[in-house]
């Protein structure tokens, strides 16, 4: 296949990789612990999310410690042993406490994991909700 | 100015057309190559993969409700649509490239060509 070598394309290219700096982030920040989690406040419950892509239900392992969610895991390794081209996702063993901002009642969390990501519903502790306080 | 960089880098995770690079690794075995992104939060029928020319496009959206951030009290990632792009030598058998999706991690197959798989050349006897 023969092609003609034309300037405007390398302008072009060069164009379309400054725009692309600008617009595309990074999806991995690296001063930031694995696994990355968000934590969202609903009026009786903590929602949280922890992106966990290719960490099966099995290498996973949650606990309630006192005040602090801890998410426990492996993320096991899905490249065979062979020539790599590029290597840029990382895996291994991997321990993240989250500290609560509330009170949690134990005995109602749920979790579930679909699609790569974790979320765990907490409800708060019945001492952790808003009281209405009644003026005499 | 280099402020001004920093800055405009870090709105990059928050506009509307922006996407983010999800991590991949390529590697190669004698039949295929084989590529695995990691794209947490994306389904199937919200994934696109196109081959155009030799530019392998793999673009997948995410839910609305994915990247709601109401009532987030901390936060360390953000989600955003998903966009990478690859380029392909001609040695891919274009037919019979494969595409899987398992817990948020895309595994896409690319055999080689007939013409490039190793192959045995046999040494004929002299007549």
């Amino acid at each position: 296949m023969y092609t003609t070598y034309d300037v405007f394309d390398d302008v072009v290219n060069l164009r379309n990789l400054v725009d692309r700096f600008f617009t595309e982030a990074p999806a991995v920040r690296r001063n930031v612990e694995y696994p990355y989690v968000n934590l969202r406040e609903n009026n009786d419950e903590v929602v949280i999310t922890a992106l966990l892509p290719g960490v099966g239900v099995d290498s996973l392992n949650i606990q309630l410690i006192d005040n602090s969610l801890v998410l426990e895991g492996e993320k096991k390794s899905d490249v065979q042993d062979k020539p790599y081209i590029r290597k840029e996702r990382v895996f291994g063993r991997f321990q993240k406490a989250v500290r609560l901002p509330y009170r949690v009642d134990g005995d109602k969390i749920e979790a579930g994991l679909k699609d790569g990501i974790l979320t765990i519903r907490l409800a708060k502790a019945e001492e952790a909700r808003p009281k209405k306080i009644e003026i005499r | 100015m280099a402020n001004e960089v920093k800055k405009m880098k870090r709105d990059a995770y928050n506009c509307e057309e922006c996407v983010i690079v999800p991590p991949a690794d390529i590697y190669e075995t004698a039949e295929e190559f084989v590529i695995r992104a990691d794209m947490p939060g994306t389904r199937r029928e919200n994934l696109d993969i196109t081959l155009e020319k030799n530019q392998l496009d793999i673009y997948g959206r995410l839910d609305e409700e994915l990247m709601n951030e109401e009532n987030l009290k901390y936060g360390e990632y953000r989600v955003h649509n998903y966009h990478r792009t690859f380029v392909v030598g001609d040695g891919i058998d274009r037919e019979k490239i494969n595409a899987t999706l398992e817990n948020g991690v895309l595994t896409l197959t690319l055999p080689k060509s007939e013409k490039l798989k190793p192959r045995k050349i046999e040494i004929k006897a002299e007549a």
